[in-house]
């Protein structure tokens, strides 16, 4: 295969494969360009492209995900994580938090820690790296290679933290991350390449959990994208949710406990999805039965999907185009399959929407492509992509008002500066607040980081001066660092993260779960052994009691020996290949002792006996 | 200027012509001079927009050297740059702020203050922000529309004002007069667009 001679010499991809990650609310998919063509890899055990973002934690401290995690969900609601990617980069007190699910949270800290069975708390991040440790591992199948490098989507609207956070968990899963990338640009990238056609795109995306409209335009081999908008809190799960308050409602159901709320959910869902090809549907569920229209469940979305109405015009506006002005609009996330929805969008835009790829592959499709694009170093010439920051980035000035640094839409990478100064005779420190969002006011933008610039020469007040600059790289992360300019004294800031992990905190994480990863092995292989010793000392003292005649002394002794040899390790072994090779040792010598019993059993067979009766 | 990775001499280019690397951006550089437009308040617009795709895919960090971490360093400062060229100059509002402060007048910062903006175009503003307050807690969308439709109007004016003004200045630096003309243009054009940015907003807020 040409690819594979390419990586070898090509020092652009030393290390192995790079893939596309669709890390989505719902599902995740894994896809790479093989043969210069994107393609996506059976991820769960059925050979389902699509593997659930269920991540099942079980009592004896083992982890599962995919399909068999979400058939836990029911029993086991608080240990089983769905739609994680809701809590990426979110603090224990953020208002969605709480609203989400049925899960228990540790308290204290900054960052959401699901307290879950068989071993502590759990971050997002850490449930996010359980999904792409298995994408990656199933790649690697695939592929049979490594696969180190990845490109990540995200919600075109995700903000710098929810940015982080999932930059954080590739990292933890031990995945270089090539590039976060806007989902609805991954998605254009997929259509548009495949196409080689110029012009101007619309992309509605509408997943389980998150809502992006991105518009973008590809001219003479640049792919730029020229506003984006949405919802990080709006999606297809509404969409049950919305139905199953219909069916509480219905009911007089006002507090049911998290089994039933799961149980619901799942039965709102199935109904969802059976409207798109029939008119009505009996949603079941608690024992109870309600009957749903497709009519009335359009009406009941009807104000979530006007909520996108209103990010689309905006995105619109801020793109400098009209409808009319568009070439197309492409539908992506599973959500588009509720019809309402694509009736929804053919009026909006005023044209009938695309949906030539498969719109739950698609991003990972696109991931693929500009995975492709960013380490094959023969495609390098083919198309750039040149993306936006979604939400403006500010700092808090006098009476919490948010000064924004870098408005929305700002082309990445992107520059800004600001220069303080102190208000008081030899002040020598500074504090900055680094907020994001398009209010007014700080508090109601989200709070990024805190920092303290310290160190400033004593001076008169208003004397100082201090530049805070900017800098958002091609993934939309930011870094912010500081100059003094009248001493040119640099400043080193440590941002601490409002909603996140530090560094410290992910390479400890990253160092405990390799250090885990192979004590589990450990203690897994060494625990499979004692059941195998458990097994051959019962048969082999039940055959010495049974048979004693059938053994000579010498070789009575040998067996016992061997017995005790197996029976003492049994309990104090650490490494289970000693415990195997004593298994092994007793094994081989109670051979002629077994072949002699059986042959008495034959024998007593032959004489009108059961076997069981010997 | 010579080319840091092999001595070239590189004039005022963004990449070396001999090696290809990428070079920091000389003093003096300004936004027209890193999109290679004339300097002036109109701007061929298809032109700029060839001008940013033609040096994006020269400058961007996804096609320059990534194992060398200076021309890393330079790739993203100048593609920054790049952006925020082609982000200033591609609407006229913002163009025409920034020649002013090409002449030493950045009404972005400090130097607004230094302006002394009639009492009557005050006055204006502040009855016009009264006007949408109560607009805005009545509930009447139409009037906020209307409002904000009388203002864009004006803005229009108002630009145009500032930017013959501009024009003078660019052809004779000297003009004082022109000079003070397009800053007091501009600063008024500041209200107009506070007062349509909470317009606007209001209209988001709007289910």
């Amino acid at each position: 295969m040409a690819g594979g001679l390419l990586q070898i010499h090509d020092p652009l991809k030393p290390r192995g494969h790079a893939v596309g990650i669709d890390l989505g609310t719902t599902n995740s998919l894994v896809a790479a360009v093989i043969d210069g063509k994107p393609r996506a890899f059976a991820v769960d055990e059925d050979g389902s492209l699509l593997l659930p973002s269920v991540v099942h934690y079980a009592p004896d401290g083992s982890v599962i995900v995919g399909a068999r995690a979400r058939e836990r969900a029911e029993k086991e609601p608080t240990s089983t994580i769905a739609s994680v990617k809701r809590f990426m980069g979110k603090g224990p007190e953020d208002a969605e938090t709480k609203a989400l699910g049925a899960y228990r949270f540790a308290k204290g800290g900054s960052v959401v820690r699901f307290q879950v069975k068989g071993g502590p708390p759990v971050t997002p991040i850490e449930v996010s790296a359980e999904i792409l440790r298995t994408l990656k591992r199933r790649a690697e199948a695939a592929l049979t290679g490594k696969v180190e490098q990845a490109v990540i989507t995200v919600p075109a609207y995700f903000d710098d933290a929810q940015r982080q956070a999932t930059r954080d968990a590739g990292r933890l899963a031990g995945l270089e991350v090539l590039r976060l990338l806007n989902e609805p640009t991954a998605a254009a990238l997929a259509y548009g390449l495949d196409k080689g056609s110029q012009g101007r795109f619309a992309v509605y995306d509408l997943g389980g959990g998150t809502f992006d409209i991105s518009i973008l335009e590809l001219v003479e081999g640049v792919f730029q994208v020229k506003s984006t908008g949405g919802d990080s809190a709006l999606g297809g799960d509404d969409f049950d949710r919305a139905i199953a308050a219909r069916f509480l409602e219905a009911h007089g159901l006002t507090s049911p406990d998290a089994a039933a709320v799961t149980e619901l959910l799942a039965a709102a869902r199935t109904a969802k999805e059976t409207l798109t090809h029939q008119e009505t549907t009996q949603l079941s569920a608690l024992g109870k039965s309600f009957p749903v229209g497709r009519a009335e469940m359009e009406a009941w979305i009807g104000p979530l999907l006007q909520r996108t109405g209103v990010a689309c015009r905006r995105a619109l506006k801020d793109a400098g185009t009209t409808r009319e002005e568009l070439d197309g609009v492409i539908l992506v996330g599973g959500s588009t399959r509720v019809l309402a929805v694509r009736k929804f969008v053919a009026q909006l835009f005023g044209k009938e929407p695309l949906r030539d790829i498969d719109p739950d592959q698609v991003v990972a499709l696109g991931a693929a492509v500009q995975a492709d694009l960013l380490t094959n170093r023969e495609r390098q010439d083919e198309v750039l992509l040149l993306d936006v920051i979604p939400l403006s980035l500010g700092l808090e000035t006098m009476g919490g008002v948010a000064e924004k640094l870098v408005p929305r839409n700002s082309a990445i990478p992107t520059a800004a500066a600001q220069v303080f100064t102190t208000f008081q005779d030899g002040q020598n420190a500074l504090d900055v607040h680094v907020v994001q969002g398009e209010r007014e006011l700080v508090t109601d933008n989200r709070s990024l980081a805190r920092f303290r610039l310290t160190g400033i020469p004593p001076m008169p007040a208003g004397m100082a001066r201090v530049e805070v600059r900017f800098e958002v790289n091609a993934d939309g992360i930011l870094s912010v660092s500081a100059r003094e300019l009248s001493t040119g004294v640099s400043q080193a800031i440590t941002v601490k993260p409002t909603h996140g992990l530090t560094d410290e905190e992910i390479e400890r994480m990253l160092l405990d779960s390799i250090e885990h990863a192979e004590e589990d092995v450990h203690v897994r292989l060494l625990r499979e052994q004692q059941v195998d010793a458990d097994r051959i000392l019962h048969d082999a003292r039940k055959q010495l009691a049974t048979f004693p005649d059938l053994l000579p002394e010498d070789e009575r002794r040998e067996v016992e020996a061997a017995i005790a040899r197996v029976a003492g390790l049994r309990d104090s072994a650490t490494d289970s290949q000693a415990l195997a090779d004593a298994i092994k040792a007793l094994d081989d010598l109670s051979r002629p002792f077994v072949e002699r019993i059986m042959n008495r059993a034959v024998g007593t067979l032959l004489e009108g006996r059961r076997v069981e009766d010997v | 200027m010579r080319c840091w990775n092999c001595q070239s001499e590189v004039g005022a280019g963004d990449v070396c012509p001999v090696c290809g690397k990428v070079q920091p951006v000389a003093p003096g550089t300004t936004l027209f001079d890193v999109l290679g437009l004339p300097r002036g308040v109109d701007v061929d617009k298809a032109e700029l927009e060839r001008a940013y795709r033609e040096r994006s895919l020269r400058l961007h960090p996804d096609r320059t050297g990534k194992d060398d971490a200076r021309e890393r360093r330079l790739s993203l400062e100048r593609t920054a740059l790049l952006n925020e060229a082609y982000k200033t100059l591609r609407a006229p509002e913002p163009r025409a702020f920034y020649l002013l402060k090409l002449h030493g007048m950045d009404l972005m910062r400090d130097a607004a203050r230094a302006i002394t903006v009639p009492s009557n175009v005050l006055e204006e503003v502040l009855e016009l922000r009264e006007q949408l307050d109560s607009a805005r807690s009545a509930g009447d969308d139409e009037l906020v529309n209307t409002l904000s439709d009388r203002v864009r109007v004006q803005s229009a004016a108002v630009l145009s004002t500032a930017q013959s003004a501009l024009r003078r200045l660019e052809r004779n630096a000297g003009d004082a007069g022109a000079k003070n003309e397009a800053s007091q243009a501009l600063a008024r054009l500041r209200y107009h667009h506070r007062f349509l940015e909470a317009a606007e907003g209001s209209d988001e807020e709007a289910p």
